[in-house]
């Protein structure tokens, strides 16, 4: 039964032999869980920072974007070994791949405008800003603050 | 159908290419259920599409007379509308709520069932098969469910006509907060539930259905049927099939987003509302970013419509005019190019909404594009024309009448797609014009081409001619007599969707205008009444088709028997060996892609 | 591979067979995924939208913060990495089960179905817990001048900026009797809640550090919706899958794929629970990462 034709339409069928499919597997699984890994120390380390006296939100933009980059390398991994899509025909994978390129576009004018919705009610809407806006001692969670804060309601 | 032809028709539909395989035991006693209500037969499927989106065709036709007359009579009381509607039409003249309800399942009903299931349901699943050479479907059971998908949404969203607050009525887009909160208007209340639920019950038909043209076109292809030899036709179904399959998606997130907006008490869509002096809870939600979701799939959703009308007029032009079509490559091309630039440029909808002037900007340079792709099929229409044998068959009327009417409307979206005239001309009369020329009646015309041109396929018979050139006639002029003027209205200044402009005086002198207006419209949708007598009368008393390829065509369609069973082709499946457009060659008048390339045969 | 030489042959546009070498469950799969994929992507988006829109926006170390059975530790990341851990190895499981089925091996393939039901199943029970926690979970908040307790719901958001002292000291002084005891009875679980009752306003603002105590504003409640969206979305994700997957248990069990002569069912379905694993992966970036 393993050579029968599963239908007209596959023209050859694939076969991985066991040994390399085993070490492919173990050899991702162990990929996954290190990028897992260094995410959440990475995760961790934004949140000292966060936590910190003097936090550097250079510096938390840098880990959010090495997490981010991290997480398109998890998915490469999850699509390419564990769906076998690296194992299709080269046309198989543009087809896939292709259509997803639309999300940059997307993602990009969503977020602009987002933003662009922000700046817009600061300007125009000083309650908004007033009672929003991250004040100063924002992250120094130990300090106690005496002196009232401006704008505070 | 005989026994023994039947039994033949079994056997050929097992052989070779696969039917669903979860399936193996086949169709052999097909009761009327099987046969004609949970049909897996793609050309049962097609026509279920097409009569229940002629029927959503009468119901959205019928709801733009009832607002034409209160916008062309304004004030005068029409006591039939109160036999019919009662406490909506009190006196007889149209309430407020009835007019909103009326405008808003207009657009969501053509643009939706009729323009959307009706014609890309019916000619994807009854054209893809028989053009590509399959015997079905790839699935057609997910082709049957996706059909009952489309009826259930069609049932919820009719339902919501007979509720006691009545149907949404925040316009088709269901823009909140007015769709978000049923304080805003009656409609807002159980109605718009439905219209959510509806459209989620719809975009799961569209997927299924999508999923269905998009591997059926991939990979049930016959021995030979390159994709460069497919007619347009399929081109054109398969990029629609492509854009409801990434673009519906967006719109669902949306609804279900509205929904728990509106039952759940979240902030997705809503901040900073008063009303009736109360302060709402909801804070921190952006209306925008609904438009933002809703235009990701809304502009797609002018394609989607579009796509399978210029496909088709593609393949009737050619026909017809017993040329090769002009410009194969170039037509692939811009559906290519106007399929990718439908997702990109979507915020062209929401200039004067708050969006970000300079992303304003970007995304007219992004519209302005599509002009390039649309011109080259107009051109390459033009010249398939261009000295060509044409015969003036309904189809073909239609099919010209389509480019028109592309041309006349496309050229409107230039002035549309330019933000600074745009913040003039938004939500005016323009716009309305604008859409309804290049999309709703274009895409109507393509679909009309359409049902001339394949319904002797569909049911052995031809429609009555006679019918069909007044039927033609008529609605092309009264197309241009209805939306002309109102490119004039709207650069006046006056709004869309209000329902008396009376109270102001410069509006005052469009009075006449308006009421002509209404006049043809009435007018048209009665000779539109006229083509559902002739498709329905033609489909039991109409002239019998007595030759396979009544028109002379190339296309694999036509080498089916005139009536064919399920599995389309008695026996093998044809081979291809050349593209669909080998009219006018060698000093043949046309040389069907089923006949192998001869030694002396000139290359095209 | 051996075929490759024949695959370089092959035209595969020519028609008569797949072009992708696929079959076409397998194919309105992939492209049912790709779809799915813009409808959680929407979602994403939406919330990344919101979010930029916004001047604050609560920190997920701050809120994703518990371990069942750990009480009130501050261990943020912990619990949501156990559950990536999961999702991660049932995925792999997932994949040893489609292997099996390739080589027709009936017991492997029930063998790694099952545990990857046990997996999914674990995960969603991870995520009920979760979801309980936070919405029964409630936290002292100022609202409108005083001190109360919420959860986070999808109209609530007890996560906002911390307050200072001195409007915290106006805050406490406008709360409730109920409400104060309750704060003071977290720091000292040895006094009763209701001896605490019987005691002064003043005597119980007393007892508290205000300078240690973490009291935060309401923060933004289109937080809550579009986590309990995002999250429930994927979850019913899960639970589908996890149905599917018992599906295709019975199914093996019942010798259906043996009698067919393949397992490519198994091999659909096994593409569908990647990509909900696929989405949590991009879930936990956005709501629990950055």
């Amino acid at each position: 039964m393993e050579h029968q034709a599963i239908s007209s339409e596959i023209t050859f069928e694939h076969h991985t032999d066991d040994a390399t499919f085993r070490k492919k597997v173990v050899r991702t699984t162990i990929l996954l869980t290190v990028i897992t890994i260094i995410e959440l120390i990475l995760g961790v380390g934004i949140y000292l920072i966060h936590k910190g006296p003097d936090p550097n939100a250079m510096l938390v933009l840098f880990f959010k974007g090495l997490v981010c980059i991290l997480t398109l390398a998890k998915a490469y991994y999850i699509v390419s070994v564990f769906m076998h899509l690296g194992d299709e025909i080269r046309n198989m994978i543009m087809t896939i791949v292709v259509p997803l390129l639309l999300f940059i576009w997307f993602i990009i004018a969503f977020i602009v405008d987002g933003n662009s919705y922000k700046n817009l009610r600061n300007t125009y809407d000083k309650h908004f800003q007033e009672t929003t806006t991250p004040k100063p001692h924002h992250g120094a969670e130990k300090a106690p603050v005496a002196e009232p804060q401006p704008g505070k309601q | 159908m005989s026994e023994a032809m039947h039994a033949h028709v079994e056997a050929a539909t097992g052989h070779g290419v696969h039917h669903d395989e979860h399936n193996g035991h086949g169709h052999h006693h097909q009761s009327f259920v099987s046969k004609y209500v949970f049909s897996m037969d793609h050309k049962t499927i097609g026509k279920q599409f097409l009569i229940t989106g002629i029927v959503w065709a009468i119901i959205g036709g019928l709801f733009s007379v009832l607002f034409r007359l209160q916008l062309g009579y304004p004030g005068q009381t029409f006591p039939i509308l109160e036999t019919f509607f009662g406490h909506w039409a009190e006196g007889g003249i149209i309430k407020p709520e009835f007019y909103y309800a009326l405008v808003t399942m207009h657009g969501t009903v053509l643009v939706f069932f009729v323009l959307t299931a009706g014609l890309s349901g019916t000619f994807a699943n009854f054209l893809i098969p028989l053009q590509i050479g399959a015997r079905d479907m790839a699935s057609p059971f997910i082709n049957m469910l996706s059909y009952w998908f489309f009826f259930l949404a069609s049932v919820v969203m009719l339902a919501s006509m007979f509720v006691q607050t009545g149907p949404a009525s925040g316009g088709w887009t269901m823009y909140p907060p007015l769709s978000a909160l049923g304080q805003a208007n009656d409609g807002s209340k159980i109605g718009a539930d439905l219209w959510l639920i509806s459209m989620a019950l719809f975009i799961v038909s569209s997927l299924l259905g999508g999923l269905n043209y998009i591997s059926t076109i991939l990979n049930m292809r016959t021995k030979g049927m390159s994709m460069t030899r497919l007619p347009l036709t399929i081109w054109a179904l398969f990029f629609t099939a492509v854009l409801g399959v990434l673009s519906f998606p967006v719109l669902l997130s949306g609804a279900v987003l509205l929904l728990f907006d509106r039952n759940l008490g979240t902030s997705f869509f809503l901040s900073d509302i008063v009303v009736n002096g109360e302060i709402l809870p909801n804070e921190g939600g952006s209306a925008i970013l609904y438009q933002h979701l809703f235009w990701f799939l809304g502009h797609p959703e002018v394609y989607i419509i579009l796509l399978p009308a210029m496909g088709m007029v593609s393949e009737i032009m050619s026909v017809n005019s017993r040329k090769p079509i002009f410009g194969y490559m170039a037509m692939l091309g811009s559906l290519f190019a106007i399929a990718i630039l439908a997702f990109l440029v979507w915020a062209h909808h929401m200039f004067v909404t708050g969006l970000n002037p300079f992303l304003g900007s970007v995304f007219v340079l992004l519209t302005l594009l599509i002009a390039v792709p649309s011109a080259i099929k107009v051109f390459n229409w033009l010249t398939t024309l261009w000295r060509g044998n044409i015969r003036f068959t309904p189809g073909m009327l239609f099919a010209i009448g389509f480019v028109s009417l592309f041309i006349s409307g496309g050229l409107t979206g230039i002035f549309l797609g330019n933000s600074t005239i745009d913040i003039h001309l938004h939500d005016t009369m323009f716009v309305v014009a604008h859409f309804h020329i290049v999309m709703g009646v274009a895409s109507m015309f393509g679909m009309f081409a359409g049902i001339y041109h394949w319904f002797p396929k569909m049911f052995g018979r031809y429609l009555n001619t006679t019918l069909a050139y007044l039927h033609f006639w008529v609605t092309l002029i009264g197309a241009y007599l209805i939306f002309w003027p109102m490119h004039y209205q709207g650069l006046a200044g006056i709004p869309r969707r209000y329902l008396d402009k009376s109270g102001w005086h410069s509006f005052n002198q469009f009075g006449d205008l308006d009421k002509m207006i209404t006049v043809v419209s009435v007018v048209v949708f009665a000779v539109q009444l006229m083509f559902v007598f002739n498709f329905f009368y033609s489909i039991f008393k109409g002239r019998k088709v007595t030759s396979t390829n009544p028109w002379g065509a190339t296309t694999l369609e036509w080498t089916t028997p005139i009536n064919p069973g399920h599995g389309n082709w008695e026996g093998e499946i044809p081979e291809v060996h050349r593209w669909a457009y080998d009219y006018a060659k060698d000093g043949r008048d046309f040389i069907p892609q089923t006949e192998p390339i001869g030694n002396n045969e000139s290359a095209h | 591979m051996a075929t490759t030489a024949t695959a370089q042959q092959t035209k595969w546009w020519s028609g008569g067979k797949s072009p992708f070498n696929m079959e076409y469950g397998k194919l309105m799969m992939w492209y049912f995924l790709m779809s799915d994929a813009f409808t959680f992507g929407a979602f994403l988006i939406s919330y990344g939208t919101i979010r930029f829109s916004q001047n604050f926006w609560p920190d997920p170390n701050v809120v994703f913060n518990a371990v069942p059975g750990l009480g009130h530790n501050d261990l943020p990341l912990v619990f949501v990495s156990i559950m990536t851990f999961i999702l991660i190895i049932s995925s792999v499981t997932m994949v040893l089960a489609v292997h099996a089925g390739h080589k027709g091996d009936k017991q492997g393939v029930i063998k790694w179905l099952a545990w990857t039901i046990v997996g999914g199943i674990a995960f969603l029970s991870c995520q009920a817990w979760e979801w309980h926690h936070l919405i029964t979970g409630v936290h002292p908040t100022l609202i409108d001048g005083k001190i109360e307790f919420i959860g986070q719901t999808t109209t609530h958001n007890p996560w906002g900026q911390l307050v200072d002292g001195a409007a915290l000291t106006e805050a406490l002084n406008n709360s409730s009797q109920h409400t104060l005891a309750t704060l003071v009875h977290e720091h000292h679980a040895n006094m009763s809640h209701a001896d605490l009752m019987g005691k002064s306003k003043e005597e119980l603002i007393g007892m508290l550090n205000i300078a240690e105590m973490h009291i935060r504003e309401k923060g933004p409640v289109a937080f809550g919706g579009y986590f309990y969206g995002i999250t429930g979305f994927h979850g019913f994700h899960v639970f589908s899958g996890v149905i599917i997957n018992i599906v295709m248990l019975i199914m093996a069990q019942k010798n259906v794929f043996q009698q067919r002569g393949h397992y490519l069912m198994i091999e659909k379905a096994g593409l569908y629970w990647h990509f909900v694993d696929l989405v949590w992966v991009f879930v936990f970036l956005c709501f629990y990462l950055i």
